[in-house]
């Protein structure tokens, strides 16, 4: 298939895939520089749990930030959006399940010595 | 949804195209086969927050292992490889073949970096004692970021396959330009879970003297 038997991409095509880009430039320099403040961050004099709660929200950020701007997310079907977010409640409740079916102090690490 | 993808939208029942749509589902699947990984590892990490015996049958700690110098180079090199892949789903969007193929060959490279950052770090870990077998931390540790380095060097060998097919004349129109969006579907898959397991397998280590786990460390370890 190729590009010389396909319609040329229109103006306002065009003119949105460069408005992405803008966006992509300034969400990969935002990326870096959260991921240096997140290195700076474990050596600041803070209680962990306020460094931990940090850590979590910048990751989170950033996980949110790639699957809405680099994977088009923010572009595409609504659709695609809720069948990803399905995967991603079920891996946090796989995740607390674990948390909670194998609490770390019910379980008798003897088996594991 | 924009107008741009409107007028793109494609014959199904779904508006979306068969391909992007499994990407997705898959995307969604291995969401929950990594979140089982994490949560084994953070769970096990709870267990046992003394990290490992070495072949001298000395205790050691990962903190004494691990390289935070190395680990935020990789994670940036992954960073950096993830806008490039967005420029060329861009280029390939745009028809620009040239673009496509000069920024998916920088994706490659930046993958490649970041594989031999994690060989050089199993490496290091195997020679300094830590084992798949000799601990559950050694065990969940190395599955986790051996599967999700596996799922790198898919990525890497599938984004190299398409950058040879391109100089084949046929990637190219709409069809080529999707080809190319599931691959960075899957590379984009690939860093986003890095940035979790950079945080929650890596980071959480360095807070405090003794980690995130440090408080259920018996006295005389400590």
């Amino acid at each position: 298939m190729s590009s010389s038997h396909e319609a040329a991409p229109s103006k306002a095509f065009l003119a949105e895939e460069v408005r992405r880009y803008h966006h992509f430039i300034v969400l990969a320099l935002w990326l870096a520089v959260v991921t240096g403040a997140e290195i700076v961050l474990i050596y600041l004099p803070l209680p962990t749990a306020v460094i931990f709660t940090i850590l979590t929200l910048m990751s989170a950020g950033k996980f949110f930030a790639v699957i809405m701007w680099f994977m088009h997310l923010i572009y595409d079907k609504r659709l695609l959006f809720w069948c990803f977010l399905a995967g991603l409640v079920l891996a946090f409740a796989t995740f607390a399940a674990v948390l909670c079916l194998f609490s770390a102090d019910r379980i008798d690490t003897r088996w594991f010595a | 949804m924009s107008d741009t993808a409107a007028a793109h939208e494609a014959p199904t029942s779904t508006g979306i195209d068969h391909k992007k749509l499994i990407m997705w589902l898959f995307l969604a699947s291995d969401c929950m086969f990594f979140g089982t990984l994490i949560s084994t590892h953070l769970l096990y990490r709870k267990l046992f927050p003394a990290g490992f015996t070495d072949a001298e049958g000395h205790q050691r700690f990962i903190q004494d292992l691990f390289s935070i110098e190395l680990t935020s180079f990789s994670t940036f090199i992954l960073l950096m490889s993830s806008f490039l892949m967005a420029l060329a789903v861009s280029a390939m969007h745009k028809g620009q073949i040239k673009s496509f193929r000069r920024n998916v060959l920088g994706v490659i490279i930046f993958g490649l970096i970041f594989l031999g950052c994690q060989v050089f770090e199993f490496t290091h870990f195997y020679h300094k004692g830590l084992t798949i077998q000799n601990s559950v931390l050694g065990s969940t540790f190395y599955v986790l970021t051996g599967t999700h380095g596996t799922h790198v060097a898919i990525g890497v060998l599938w984004l190299i396959l398409l950058y040879f097919y391109s100089f084949t004349g046929k990637l190219g129109g709409h069809m080529g330009a999707l080809d190319v969006e599931v691959a960075g579907l899957y590379w984009h898959f690939v860093d986003i879970v890095w940035i979790i397991i950079f945080t929650a397998v890596y980071l959480v280590e360095y807070l405090g003297p003794y980690g995130i786990w440090g408080s259920g460390l018996p006295a005389v370890v400590k």
